[in-house]
């Protein structure tokens, strides 16, 4: 069986990340575009402290297939 | 400086440190430590007559960089503002051994206190402004290919200020620290800790292309028929008139030459400097007798420690961090506290001058307001559902949770009975969060980022 | 609290809209549960753009907004003054990134718009949680301190002082002027430094 590359699958990526630090860097991403899989989907935090180990476990009973917190 | 001094709504701690600081925007408590001079400044008319008579007179005089000797009794420098002196603990006599005590039974107004000791007092103010300078690398421990500072006419370029200040050890003219011979050959070494990765720092110091500048040109004007060699990098004229500047200390008869340094070794009473002109590409070897090392700046030492105990961050080499390279420049990430001059980067006086007025406009700018409006994305307490267990106190950064008793009616025949609940200071708070998820009872909450609204977003994007 | 949902799509002239549909992601978050209005618009932070949420708030009694834009980093308080000038809490709105972090960074369109599409849907769910927030004031001691009485440490503290309020200058050295009294002349016009 093979993988046809225009359709193959992407991990949805669940990306908790700091207002002051992360978010602020995904945006400095954008604006030099740089380019990263479309699947990453980030969600603003006022900073990592705030990350409940509950939300990872949402996120991934929910059907993520990756977290990435950064702060 | 003396405006500084006069000016009715300016209250100057000389001789003093800030210790510690409390508090949020608007409303700081900072602890300021007023060292020990063992002179009382109130009393003390700055006459002089104790430390024309102070013994200890055979010790270095900082301000002179070592290049002459002080009292132990001393003024900072003879226009020093204010106008007093203090005693050098270190180097007192009478505070050593107890004897001596010339000074206090000279002084006319009786100022001298031996049991002087360090006082500290609480001032209430609602905005800092950082503006604690510079020092220059310790090139002596650094450069090796220099000799570590052992060869007494390789300086650095503030000594070479006090040798041409009329102000300074040689009252202006320009003379070899070893004989004191006025030098004929003055050779300049630029970006010494500046621009190198290897040794010194990565960054650009950016002042000493211009003061060089003016040493050589000092040279060219003080000593006649001497000449001056700038060994360098790269020529950075960036400012208002300053490459016209550098352009004077060309006509004047500067030699640039573009090369690094390798070696500075003495032979007979001059100095040998081992060197390349890469715009010949040819190596040379260069006589000279003063060489002067535009040494690079570093942050103030202990400004580190006064970062962290206020409680903002530094970049990779200590300078002050501004909140935004370009939109931010005097802001720091602590609301309230503002930069200006050489703590946030090395600057020169017309960059220095301008950052510290930017930094004034921000602090009038809050004071203009009676109040200000604080950020409402805080966290908040259900105490009906917090036991009172406390996790949340330690962890909180900004120390804004505080534990209170409450009074509750009770019920089933029980009386009124009190127990603890968690507060938040909604003012010191800065919405964080971290204690939302440390709160194993779930009455804490971010509002704005409450425990419903993220996993909202987190089913939403995970349909 | 009810639920009326606005959605304002924002394309920044081309910068979302060249790889994002922004009209298929205000259809789509048009029928999402709760939304009661949403459009487009070229630049939503110009005053024509913050002039039709205003009129959009009041005219469709919205009780919730969302803007799909740039970074919150950027506009969130010009937008918030915009909610608010329309008559609702600032705080019962949330900004969706559409900008930096989709149509700057994805350069398919197709993937790029059903991102865009995911975010709104997450900034409806959340401002559906969102509560009026209220603004608090702290009082300001009108004193400044400023450590360093070196030449831009001086300067502060003249300037602020000219205008009115007091200042403790605090130096570690028994006087100030800093390195500035160590220096003979200063370029560029070679006067006295003290």
């Amino acid at each position: 069986m093979s993988i046809n590359e225009a359709t193959s699958w992407q991990p949805k990526i669940i990306v908790f990340a700091c207002n002051w630090c992360s978010y602020a860097a995904a945006d400095l991403a954008g604006l030099n575009h740089l380019d990263y899989p479309a699947e990453v989907r980030i969600i603003r935090t006022p900073c990592s402290g705030r990350m409940d180990p509950l939300l990872v476990m949402r996120a991934l009973s929910r059907g993520a297939d990756g977290v990435l917190l950064s702060g | 400086m003396v405006a500084v001094a006069q000016h009715p709504n300016i209250e100057l701690m000389t001789y003093s440190e800030v210790v510690k600081v409390t508090g949020y925007i608007g409303n700081f408590t900072a602890t300021i430590k007023k060292k020990a001079k063992y002179v009382d400044w109130d009393l003390c008319t700055g006459c002089g007559t104790c430390w024309e008579k102070c013994p200890s007179k055979k010790i270095k005089d900082e301000f002179e960089l070592d290049m002459s000797n002080r009292t132990s009794i001393h003024k900072l420098f003879p226009q020093a503002v204010p106008g007093k002196p203090r005693i050098d603990a270190a180097n007192c006599t009478k505070l050593i051994s107890g004897k001596c005590g010339i000074c206090e039974k000279l002084c006319p107004t009786k100022a001298i206190r031996f049991d002087d000791q360090d006082e500290l007092v609480d001032v209430e103010v609602g905005a800092m402004v950082m503006a604690t300078g510079y020092d220059l690398i310790d090139w002596e421990n650094r450069y090796g290919e220099y000799g570590y500072g052992k060869y007494p006419d390789v300086i650095t370029s503030l000594q070479f200020e006090r040798l041409v200040s009329a102000g300074g050890p040689t009252t202006g003219r320009i003379k070899r620290p070893s004989d004191g011979k006025e030098p004929k050959k003055v050779a300049f070494i630029k970006c010494v800790g500046s621009r190198d990765d290897s040794k010194g720092k990565s960054y650009c110091s950016r002042a000493c292309c211009m003061y060089t500048a003016k040493h050589a040109y000092q040279v060219k004007d003080k000593i006649p028929g001497s000449e001056a060699y700038v060994f360098y990098m790269d020529v950075r004229t960036g400012g208002k008139n300053y490459e016209e500047f550098y352009q004077r200390a060309l006509n004047a008869g500067a030699k640039y030459i573009r090369g690094r340094v390798s070696k500075i070794y003495p032979r007979g009473d001059k100095l040998i400097l081992k060197s390349e002109d890469t715009l010949l590409g040819r190596p040379m070897e260069f006589e000279a007798d003063l060489v002067v090392l535009a040494t690079a700046m570093v942050p103030a030492q202990n400004s580190l420690q006064l970062a962290k105990m206020i409680g903002f961050s530094v970049d990779k080499d200590g300078w002050y961090q501004e909140a935004h390279p370009k939109l931010q420049p005097v802001e720091t990430f602590a609301a309230g506290v503002y930069l200006a001059g050489t703590c946030q980067g090395p600057k020169d006086i017309p960059d220095s001058v301008a950052q510290a007025s930017a930094a004034a406009v921000k602090v009038c700018g809050l004071f203009s307001k009676t109040r200000m409006a604080v950020e409402p994305m805080t966290s908040e307490v259900d105490i009906s559902k917090c036991s009172g267990c406390q996790l949340c106190v330690p962890i909180c950064p900004y120390n804004a949770i505080s534990i209170k008793e409450i009074e509750e009616r009770g019920g089933h025949g029980h009386g009124p009975f009190k127990r603890q609940v968690a507060e938040v200071n909604s003012s010191l708070c800065q919405g964080c969060g971290a204690c939302v998820p440390a709160c194993r009872s779930a009455a804490l909450n971010l509002k704005g980022y409450t425990d419903e609204q993220l996993v909202a977003e987190v089913d939403a994007l995970c349909l | 609290m009810k639920k009326r949902v606005g959605v304002f799509v924002c394309q920044c002239g081309t910068n979302i809209e060249a790889s994002v549909d922004t009209e298929k992601v205000a259809e789509y978050a048009g029928n999402l549960p709760g939304v009661v209005y949403s459009t487009t618009y070229k630049y939503m932070c110009s005053d024509p753009g913050q002039e039709m949420i205003r009129n959009a708030v009041k005219e469709q009694q919205l009780e919730q907004v969302v803007v799909a834009s740039c970074s919150p980093r950027m506009h969130e308080n010009t937008f918030r003054r915009a909610v608010q000038a329309g008559g609702l809490n600032g705080y019962m709105f949330e900004m969706v990134n559409i900008r930096e972090q989709d149509s700057w960074v994805h350069h398919d369109r197709g993937e790029a718009t059903r991102k865009a599409m995911e975010l709104v849907r997450m900034g409806v769910m959340k401002v559906l949680k969102n509560k009026p927030l209220q603004i608090s004031t702290i009082p300001i001691t009108k004193k400044a301190l400023v450590v360093g009485g070196g030449i831009a440490g001086m300067q502060t503290a003249l300037d602020i002082a000219e205008a009115g309020y007091p200042v403790i200058l605090v130096e570690k050295e028994a006087s100030i002027g800093g390195k500035m009294t160590q220096i003979d002349k200063t370029f560029p016009t070679m006067d006295c430094a003290a």
